[in-house]
């Protein structure tokens, strides 16, 4: 099982190469009876910020939003539902991380493939986590040596 | 008078699309065609801007859209919000919190000490506007090496994940009214559904400053600045980022997050001001956010939220402080629209302003 609660899932899987996410999902049983819970769809989300001085809320704009939500069974009846929203205006890419989310939250045969590859994905956004961090490192200011010359330089 | 017929327009203008396809690719053998990922990382301010101007978050369509529009960025806008307009809304996420922002710049011209420290990021605010000659004969060696040295022998352990806002700090003492949990609860105008009547919302207000043309905001707030106003700002924060979008789990009901978003955000401190009710002076705010990274957008934004309460609170006194004035002229797409339409032709009005004015003389 990942160490990452479900709802971080897609998220992580957002972070690895396409192709590694087709290969995964493309590995599982085609005798699989995979249904739609609901149609896949492709669109936009409305994203409704709060503004942080009176706290009003409004809309900053939309984003790309696909999503999936499914049910597969197995060969041997094992049967398990998984959704996937994701900001991307692939309906595929959502289809295959529902399958992922199903197969890992069921521990249907072969999750940890997908366990798998969502530790490849946290690390890949460790890494970017990394690099804005290493950016605020780098310009960070240090007002102390400022006031080492006096506030004339500040 | 009628409408006239004219032959040929339709080759002119297939010919027309021919002639800027000709004018994108005519640079030579060794030209390659420019990548949207190329365009979203070289190109970053200037993908920012259509991002926010053509109000969705799309970086893929949003560098498309600057390759087609060959660099215009208002065209590119159009060119994204035209996109926008063909795809089914499907999800509206919850109220999001940009204190959660995974941070990429922040600073403050109020304070120098703030929680967490300023951290300058990427700027040309000290940079002397002297050409970069060396850029001309760039290798790829070169280029690539930059990054690829970039994070050697940097110690990342003690930044935090998030940042508090300076703004906290200003209400615990008491120099800012608290905030109304309530004011969030309010349903959002949309301006993407409903026409603007006014008087309106100032969700309606900050929505569509937020997804208005850079230079059209900053010319308005530049006019307060200089004196057809009194905002007199001070920036207590602005920060760039990016938050992480949250939508529900459809099978667990938690929150979810979907992608991300990179956002500037900036909070002005303006003139305190006493609420009327015999209450405590209290400094009075403003507030600009968009996507992508850009500075003068939110900064401008907040002087002109913060100059449209100044207007609807005491009535307006300048330009700037009238909501329909700042409101109807800062869209890029509806304005260069109004604009470019007088390149059409006008044969039958034209003609009829001729026939008045020889109509007019002939009785002099």
């Amino acid at each position: 099982m990942s160490r990452l609660p479900r709802e971080q899932w897609v998220s992580a899987l957002s972070a690895v190469p396409e192709q590694s996410l087709a290969r995964l999902a493309e590995s599982f049983p085609r005798s699989w009876k995979v249904t739609p819970k609901a149609l896949p769809q492709s669109g936009l989300g409305m994203l409704k910020l709060r503004e942080t001085t009176l706290g009003d809320a409004f809309y900053l704009g939309e984003f790309p939003l696909a999503t999936c939500w499914l049910r597969v069974t197995t060969e041997q009846g094992e049967s398990a539902e998984g959704c996937a929203l994701v900001m991307d205006d692939r309906v595929e890419r959502a289809e295959r991380m529902a399958l992922c989310d199903a197969v890992l939250a069921a521990q249907l045969p072969g999750w940890e493939k997908v366990a798998a590859l969502i530790e490849e994905g946290i690390e890949l956004r460790a890494q970017r986590s990394r690099e804005r961090k290493a950016i605020l490192a780098r310009t960070r200011v240090d007002f102390s040596l400022l006031d080492d010359v006096g506030d004339e330089d500040a | 008078m009628a409408y006239v017929a004219i032959k040929g327009g339709g080759q002119a203008i297939e010919g027309s699309k021919a002639v800027l396809e000709y004018l994108r690719t005519r640079q030579g053998a060794r030209a390659r065609p420019l990548q949207a990922d190329t365009i979203e990382n070289q190109l970053r301010l200037l993908h920012g801007r259509v991002l926010s101007e053509g109000g969705v978050y799309h970086p893929r369509l949003a560098s498309l859209a600057i390759k087609q529009a060959q660099g215009d960025s208002l065209e590119a806008s159009f060119i994204l919000r035209a996109y926008r307009s063909t795809v089914p809304r499907l999800a509206e996420t919850e109220l999001l919190d940009s204190r959660k922002m995974r941070i990429t710049r922040r600073i403050s011209s109020a304070f120098k000490d703030i929680p967490g420290g300023q951290m300058l990021g990427a700027t040309t605010d000290y940079h002397l506007r002297l050409m970069r000659m060396e850029l001309l004969n760039e290798s790829p060696e070169q280029f690539r090496a930059i990054s690829g040295e970039w994070f050697k022998n940097l110690n990342v352990d003690e930044i935090p994940d998030t940042f508090p806002k300076v703004l906290e700090q200003l209400r615990k003492d008491g120099l800012l009214a608290p905030l109304d949990e309530q004011r969030g609860q309010q349903s959002p105008f949309d301006i993407t559904r409903e026409p603007l009547i006014f008087p309106v919302s100032r969700s309606a207000a900050l929505a569509t400053m937020a997804r208005g043309e850079q230079g059209s905001l900053l010319a308005i707030a530049y006019s307060n600045m200089r004196g057809y106003g009194d905002v007199h700002p001070t920036v207590a924060e602005l920060r760039v980022g990016y938050l992480p979008v949250l939508l529900p789990h459809p099978i667990t009901g938690q929150p979810m997050e979907v992608g991300e978003v990179e956002l500037t955000e900036c909070e002005v401190v303006a003139m305190y001001e006493a609420d009327g009710e015999g209450g405590k002076p209290l400094f009075t705010l403003g507030y600009g956010a968009c996507f992508g990274h850009n500075e003068v957008k939110a900064i401008s934004m907040a002087i002109l939220d913060r100059s449209l309460q100044n207007g609807i609170q005491h009535g307006p006194r300048n330009p700037s402080e009238d909501p329909e004035f700042v409101l109807l002229h800062v869209d890029g797409i509806e304005s260069m629209g109004f604009c470019t339409h007088y390149k059409m032709p006008h044969y039958v009005t034209f003609q009829s302003d001729m026939d008045r004015l020889r109509a007019t003389q002939a009785k002099q």
